[in-house]
C-alpha cells in the first residue's frame, strides 16, 4: 500500500515523460495521476488503524549484512504529512496545467516525481531509504527552479543547491556513522545514540530544510523566483520533511543530545519566529511576506517539537498540516495575482476586492486562517504548541504569543495592500475574478482548512498515541 | 432547552454561509432578509432557552451540551461545548434581540450600497460569533468566540474598504484585540498546566490550589483580554477610530454587544478574579479611570458618532467598576440597559446621518428637531436614559453600581466619587450633543436636506425598517430598567446569583443616597450643557485651550503606542534587514558561491586524467573516513 503510494506518482512521471502528448494533454494526464494518488491516500486512511503504531509496512532486505532494507510505512502523524503532500501536489499540478507552462511534459513529469519522492521521505523507515528520497526530492526542485524560475533563477538555484547540498552531505556522514555504529540502518530496529556530532549532522540538514534561523539564506530567493506552484510545494510540503526528520530521527534517536541542545535549538527557533515575523511585516511583496511568514511558522513548529511534551509535539504536527495548506494556498494565490497584474509588489497592487468577490473572499479567508484567528486550525496548532512550550518556561510562550500579534500585523497588511484601498497602478479593469479552473485548484485546499478548523481534533486525536509509539518511547 | 441554544447559535451562521455561497444568484434585498431572518430565528432560540431555564428549579439551571471534541492531546481535551445558564441566557437574549433589531435597521440603512450582500453576511457572522462567545462552555471555545467577534468587527469596521481611514481603523482594532487574545491565551496556558483543564467548573475548582502568583497572572491575562475587547484604558484607542464603520455596526458591535464582552468575561470567570482580589480591584480602578477620561474626551469631540463612542467607553467603565467590586448583577444589569439606550442613540444618530447624506460633524448640524421630530424624541429618551434620569432604564442600573461602590468601604468610596463625577460629565457631554444637534434654528445643511426626503420614504425620517427598530428600542430604553428597582424587587439580579453571587449588598439607604447624588449631578450636568450650548448658543467650551488640545488628542495615547510599539518594530525590522538579512544571510552565500567557483577551477586542475591519481584520492578519502569512524566510536 505504502509502496503504491510512493511509486504511483513516480511511474506517472515516467509515463508523462514518455508519452508524446501535447502540452495541455500531458498536464491533464498528470493531474489525473495526482488525483488518483489522492484517492489512493484516501484508501490508505481507510485501512489505517489510528490506535496502532507503525502500519502499512513494506519491507524488502537490500544489503542484509549492512542492515539496509527498503522499509516503508506510516505512523499516524506521518500519514497526515503524506496526505498534505498529495493534496497540495495535486493542487499544484492542476494549477500548472491551467497555467500552461512551457515544455509541459518535462515540467509535469518533474512535479509528479517530486510528489512521489516527498511521500517516500515521509514513509521511510530506513535511513538510507530516507536519504535516497530526501535527495530525490531536491533534484527536481533544482531543475524546476533553475529552468522555469523567474529572472534571477540562476542565482536562486545556486544558493538553494549550495545550502541543501551542504546540509545533505553532513546528514550523509551522520547516517553512515549512525548506521555502522548501530549495525543497522533501520529506524525501527536501531537503538538510540548519544553522539552529539552525529546528532548535529542530522540537525544541520533539517535546519537548512525547515529553514531555521540563520540557515534561511536560500529561502527568499527560492520562494520568489520559483514558479508559484513550485513555491507552494516548497514552502507547504518540502519544509515538512524537516519536521519528519527532526521528530522521527533527531528526537527519537538522540534523546540525550536533544536534551543537551534543547535550549540552543529553542533559541534559534524563537529568533526565527520573531525575525521572520518582523521581516514579513516590512516585506514589499506578497511572495516575500509569505516566504518570511513561512520561516516564522517553521520556527514555531520547531518550538513545538522541542518542547518535548505531548501538547507541543501534537501541536507541531497539526500546525505542519495547517501551515502546509495555508502556505500553498497563499503561493498559488500569489501566482494568480501575478498572472493578472504581472507583479506581487504591494506598491503596485490594491483595490482588487472591488468587483472580484471570489478572489477577495478566498484571499481573505486564507489570510485570516494564516494569522491564526481563534477558531481556525492554525490557531488550534499554535495554541497547543505554545501551551506545550509554556512548560519549558513562560518566556518562550510569551514571545510566541507576541509573535502571533505580529502575524496579525503582517497578514492584515498583505490583505489590505492587495484587496483594499484605491486601485493600484498594476491593476487593470480587465483583471478578472478567479476563473473556475483557479477556483477548482484553490477551493479544495480552502475546504480542507475549513474542515480542519471545525474539527482540528480529526488530526490531533489520530496523530498517533504518543505514549505507545516507539517514536515517543525513545523521546521519553 | 439545549436544542434552543444550538438553534440560537447556528441560525446566524447558516445565514452568513447561505449569503456567501449563493453570491450574486440572490438579490441584495434577499440577502438582507436572509440575514434578518437568521438573527430573529436566533432570538427565538434564545427565548426558548430562557423559558426552558425558568421551568427548571434553581439548582438545575445549568446545562452543558457538547457537539464534538474540538481539540485533544493526551489527558487534555476540549469539546465544542455550550453552557446554558441564566447568565448565558441573558446575554443570548440581549445579543440576538438587540442584534435582530439592528440588522432590521440595516435593511433600510444599507439599501443601495452595492456590496450589501457582503455586509449582511458579515452581520450574521458577527451575531454567530457573539453568541458563541456568550454560550461557550469552556475557556477555549470562549476564546474562539472572542477572536471571531474581533474578526467580524475588523471586517465591518473596514467594510468600506476603499477608504484608507476605514482600513487603518479596522487593522488597529484587530491588532489591539489580538494583543488581548494573546494575554488570554497565556492565562489559559497557566490554567492548563496548573489545573489540567479549561472547563469552567474544573478550572475554578483547581484554581483554589494554585499559588497567588499564578492566580494573579491568570486574572491579569484575562483582564488584558477584557480591557482590549471593552476598550478600557489603556487599550481603548481603537474604539473611536472604529466609528469608520457603518452606523448600525457601531450600534451593534461597538455599543450593544461586543464591547461589553469584557464585563461578561469577568462575571463568567469571577471565581478566578475573586481568588486574585488585587486584580479584581484593578479592574474596578481601570473602569473608574476610563469612565472619567472618556467622559472628558467626549466633551470636545465634534463627530456625532465619536461622542457616542466615548460615551460607550465611559459606560463600560461603570460596568467594570461594578463587576470589579463584585456587584455582578448590577454590572450585567447596566450592560443590558446600556445595550438598549446606546443602540438607540447610535441608531437615532444614524437616522440623522442618513438624512444628512452622511454628514457626521455636529458643527454643521443644528435644529434637526424641526425636520425629524420623532428622531428627536427617540434621541431625547436615549439621552435621558444615558444620564440616568428616572424612571428611564439607565437610572436604575447605573445607580445600583454606584450604590455597590458606596457599600464597598474606602476603595469603594473613591470609586463612588469617580462615578459621581462621571455622572456629571455624562450629563454635560450628552446634552451638549443633544442641544447642538437638535435645538435651535436648522443649520444650512439641515435646511438643504429638509426637502426632497419627504417624498421618498413614508415617514420622512426613514423607511419603516429603520424607524420601527428605533421605536422598539425607545420603548426598551424607557421600561428596560423596571425589572430591578432597589428596595422593591430584583428578579434580574436574583437570577444571576445562581451563576455569580454578588460580593456586595448595598442597603436600601445606600441605594437612595447614591441615586440622589447621581440624579442631582446628572441634572446639574444637563444644566451646564444648557447654559453653554442652548441658552447662549455657544458651540465650544470657553478657553482652556491647552486642556482641550490634550483632550482632542485623546491624551496622546495613539502617539504613545506609536512610539512604544510600532516605530520600534519598524526600526528593528529595518536594522535586521539592512545589517543581517542582506549582507550576512543574503550575501554570505553569494560569497560562498563565488568561492565555490574558484575552488571548482582548482579542482579542475586536479582532474589530471591519470587513473592512479584518482585511485590515490579515493584511497585517501576512505582512509580518512575509516579514521573518523574509529575515532567517533
Amino acid at each position: 500500500m505504502t509502496t503504491a503510494l510512493i511509486f504511483l506518482p513516480l511511474a506517472g512521471a515516467l509515463l508523462v515523460w514518455l508519452l508524446p502528448l501535447p502540452g495541455r494533454a500531458s498536464g491533464v494526464l498528470a493531474t489525473l495521476i495526482a488525483l488518483a494518488e489522492v484517492a489512493l491516500f484516501a484508501v490508505a486512511v481507510g485501512r489505517f488503524d489510528f490506535g496502532e503504531s507503525l502500519q502499512l509496512v513494506d519491507r524488502q532486505s537490500w544489503f542484509s549484512d549492512l542492515g539496509v532494507s527498503y522499509h516503508v510505512g506510516f505512523f499516524g502523524f506521518s500519514l497526515w504529512l503524506a496526505g498534505l503532500t498529495v493534496v497540495v501536489c495535486a493542487a499544484a499540478i492542476g494549477y500548472a496545467t491551467w497555467a500552461n507552462r512551457e515544455r509541459a511534459r518535462a515540467y509535469h513529469g518533474l512535479l509528479l516525481f517530486l510528489t512521489g519522492s516527498i511521500v517516500g521521505v515521509f514513509a521511510a523507515q530506513d535511513l538510507l531509504v530516507f536519504y535516497v528520497f530526501f535527495e530525490a526530492m531536491l533534484i527536481p526542485l533544482y531543475v524546476l527552479i533553475g529552468v522555469w524560475g523567474g529572472e534571477r533563477r540562476a542565482f536562486a538555484t545556486v544558493k538553494f543547491v549550495v545550502y541543501t547540498m551542504a546540509g545533505s552531505l553532513l546528514m550523509l556522514a551522520s547516517i553512515i556513522v549512525f548506521g555502522l555504529s548501530q549495525g543497522t540502518f533501520d529506524l525501527v530496529d536501531s537503538g538510540v545514540s548519544s553522539n552529539d556530532w552525529v546528532f548535529l549532522g542530522f540537525l544541520a540538514a533539517f535546519a537548512v530544510k525547515a529553514p531555521l534561523f540563520p540557515f534561511h539564506g536560500w529561502l527568499v530567493d527560492a520562494y520568489r523566483e520559483s514558479p508559484s506552484e513550485v513555491a507552494a510545494i516548497l514552502s507547504g510540503v518540502v519544509s515538512k520533511a524537516a519536521v519528519y526528520g527532526l521528530f522521527r530521527i533527531a528526537i527519537a534517536k538522540f534523546p540525550e543530545p536533544v536534551q543537551d541542545f534543547q535550549v540552543p535549538i529553542l533559541v534559534a527557533a524563537t529568533i526565527g519566529l520573531v525575525y521572520g515575523s518582523l521581516l514579513a511585516f516590512r516585506a514589499r511583496d506578497v511572495r516575500s511576506v509569505t516566504a518570511y511568514s513561512s520561516m516564522a511558522q517553521m520556527g514555531l513548529i520547531v518550538m513545538g517539537l522541542f518542547s518535548l511534551n505531548e501538547l507541543g509535539i501534537n501541536g507541531a504536527i497539526l500546525q505542519s498540516v495547517a501551515h502546509g495548506l495555508v502556505s500553498a494556498s497563499l503561493f498559488l494565490l500569489a501566482g494568480m495575482l501575478e498572472t493578472r497584474t504581472g507583479t506581487s509588489a504591494f506598491a503596485r497592487l490594491g483595490g482588487l476586492a472591488r468587483g472580484r468577490p471570489d478572489l477577495a473572499t478566498v484571499l481573505l479567508v486564507v489570510g485570516i486562517i494564516a494569522l491564526a484567528v481563534p477558531g481556525s486550525v492554525s490557531f488550534a496548532g499554535e495554541f497547543l504548541i505554545l501551551a506545550g512550550i509554556y512548560a519549558e518556561g513562560w518566556g518562550w510562550a510569551a514571545i510566541g504569543a507576541g509573535a502571533i500579534v505580529l502575524a496579525a500585523m503582517y497578514m492584515l497588511r498583505l490583505i489590505s495592500a492587495v484587496l483594499h484601498r484605491s486601485r493600484g497602478e498594476a491593476v487593470r479593469d480587465e483583471a478578472l475574478d478567479l476563473r473556475p479552473a483557479e477556483l477548482a485548484v484553490v477551493l479544495p485546499l480552502l475546504a480542507a482548512l475549513l474542515f480542519l478548523s471545525a474539527s482540528p481534533n480529526s488530526i490531533t486525536e489520530r496523530n498517533f498515541p504518543i505514549q505507545r509509539a516507539d517514536v515517543a518511547e525513545a523521546a521519553e | 432547552m439545549t436544542q434552543g441554544a444550538w438553534i440560537c447559535l447556528l441560525a446566524p451562521l447558516a445565514g452568513a454561509w447561505t449569503i456567501t455561497v449563493m453570491g450574486d444568484t440572490i438579490s441584495r434585498r434577499t440577502a438582507a432578509w436572509i440575514s434578518t431572518l437568521s438573527v430573529f430565528v436566533a432570538f427565538g432560540g434564545a427565548l426558548a432557552t430562557f423559558v426552558g431555564l425558568l421551568r427548571r428549579s434553581e439548582e438545575e439551571r445549568a446545562a452543558l451540551t457538547t457537539a464534538w471534541t474540538w481539540l485533544s492531546t493526551g489527558n487534555f481535551e476540549v469539546g465544542l461545548t455550550l453552557l446554558v445558564d441564566p447568565l448565558a441566557a441573558t446575554m443570548m437574549l440581549i445579543v440576538s434581540g438587540v442584534g435582530g433589531l439592528i440588522v432590521l435597521y440595516s435593511v433600510g440603512y444599507m439599501d443601495g450600497d452595492d456590496e450589501e450582500r457582503r455586509y449582511f453576511a458579515y452581520m450574521s457572522f458577527f451575531v454567530f460569533s457573539m453568541l458563541l462567545l456568550v454560550q461557550a462552555g469552556n475557556f477555549l471555545i470562549l476564546l474562539v468566540g472572542w477572536g471571531l467577534v474581533g474578526l467580524a468587527s475588523y471586517l465591518l469596521i473596514g467594510f468600506w474598504h476603499e477608504r484608507r481611514e476605514a482600513v487603518a481603523a479596522a487593522k488597529k482594532a484587530f491588532i489591539m484585540n489580538a494583543f488581548g487574545d494573546a494575554t488570554m491565551a497565556l492565562a489559559f496556558f497557566v490554567l492548563i498546566w496548573q489545573t489540567g483543564t479549561l472547563e469552567f467548573a474544573g478550572a475554578f475548582e483547581g484554581a483554589e490550589l494554585m499559588s497567588s502568583t499564578a492566580l494573579n497572572l491568570v486574572a491579569l491575562g484575562l483582564l488584558g483580554g477584557a480591557v482590549a475587547k471593552s476598550a478600557q484604558i489603556p487599550l481603548h484607542t481603537w474604539l473611536p477610530d472604529a466609528m469608520e464603520g457603518p452606523t448600525p455596526v457601531s450600534a451593534l458591535i461597538h455599543a450593544a454587544t461586543m464591547v461589553t464582552a469584557g464585563v461578561y468575561l469577568i462575571v463568567r470567570a469571577h471565581p478566578l478574579f475573586e481568588l486574585a482580589p488585587s486584580i479584581q480591584d484593578l479592574a474596578a480602578g481601570l473602569g473608574a479611570i476610563t469612565l472619567l477620561v472618556a467622559g472628558l474626551v467626549a466633551l470636545v469631540q465634534t463627530d456625532i458618532k465619536r461622542v457616542i463612542a466615548y460615551s460607550t467607553m465611559s459606560q463600560i467603565g461603570y460596568m467594570f467598576l461594578g463587576v470589579g467590586l463584585g456587584a455582578y448583577g448590577s454590572g450585567m444589569f447596566h450592560l443590558m440597559t446600556h445595550a438598549f439606550f446606546k443602540a438607540l442613540l447610535f441608531m437615532a444618530a444614524g437616522l440623522v446621518i442618513h438624512h444628512l447624506a452622511g454628514e457626521q460633524d455636529i458643527r454643521r448640524m443644528g435644529g434637526v428637531r424641526r425636520v425629524m421630530p420623532r428622531t428627536y424624541l427617540a434621541f431625547l429618551v436615549g439621552s435621558l436614559a444615558l444620564v440616568g434620569i428616572p424612571p428611564l432604564s439607565g437610572f436604575f442600573s447605573k445607580d445600583s453600581i454606584l450604590a455597590a461602590a458606596l457599600a464597598s468601604g474606602g476603595y469603594g468610596a473613591i470609586l463612588f466619587v469617580a462615578g459621581l463625577l462621571g455622572a456629571l460629565l455624562t450629563g454635560i457631554y450628552t446634552f451638549r450633543l443633544f442641544f447642538v444637534v437638535f435645538l435651535g434654528e436648522p443649520s444650512p445643511l439641515v435646511k438643504q436636506h429638509a426637502q426632497g426626503h419627504d417624498s421618498g420614504h413614508g415617514s420622512g425620517e426613514g423607511p419603516w425598517t429603520m424607524t420601527v427598530p428605533v421605536a422598539v428600542l425607545t420603548l426598551l430604553a424607557i421600561i428596560g430598567g423596571w425589572v430591578q428597582i432597589a428596595g422593591v424587587w430584583h428578579p434580574f439580579g436574583d437570577r444571576l446569583e445562581v451563576v455569580a453571587e454578588s460580593l456586595v449588598e448595598p442597603s436600601v439607604v445606600q441605594d437612595y443616597v447614591a441615586s440622589a447624588f447621581a440624579v442631582g449631578l446628572g441634572l446639574l450636568g444637563m444644566g451646564i450643557a444648557w447654559a453653554f450650548y442652548a441658552a447662549r448658543r455657544r458651540r465650544e467650551l470657553p478657553r482652556a485651550a491647552a486642556a482641550r488640545n490634550v483632550l482632542e488628542h485623546k491624551l496622546y495615547f495613539d502617539e504613545l503606542y506609536d512610539a512604544l510599539f510600532y516605530r520600534p518594530a519598524v526600526w528593528i525590522a529595518g536594522i535586521w534587514r539592512r545589517w543581517i538579512e542582506e549582507p550576512l544571510i543574503g550575501g554570505s552565500i553569494t560569497g560562498l558561491s563565488l568561492g565555490a567557483r574558484r575552488a571548482g577551477g582548482a579542482l579542475g586542475e586536479a582532474q589530471s586524467g591519470y587513473l592512479r591519481s584518482y585511485a590515490l584520492a579515493i584511497a585517501t578519502a576512505v582512509a580518512v573516513l575509516v579514521v573518523v569512524f574509529v575515532a567517533v566510536q
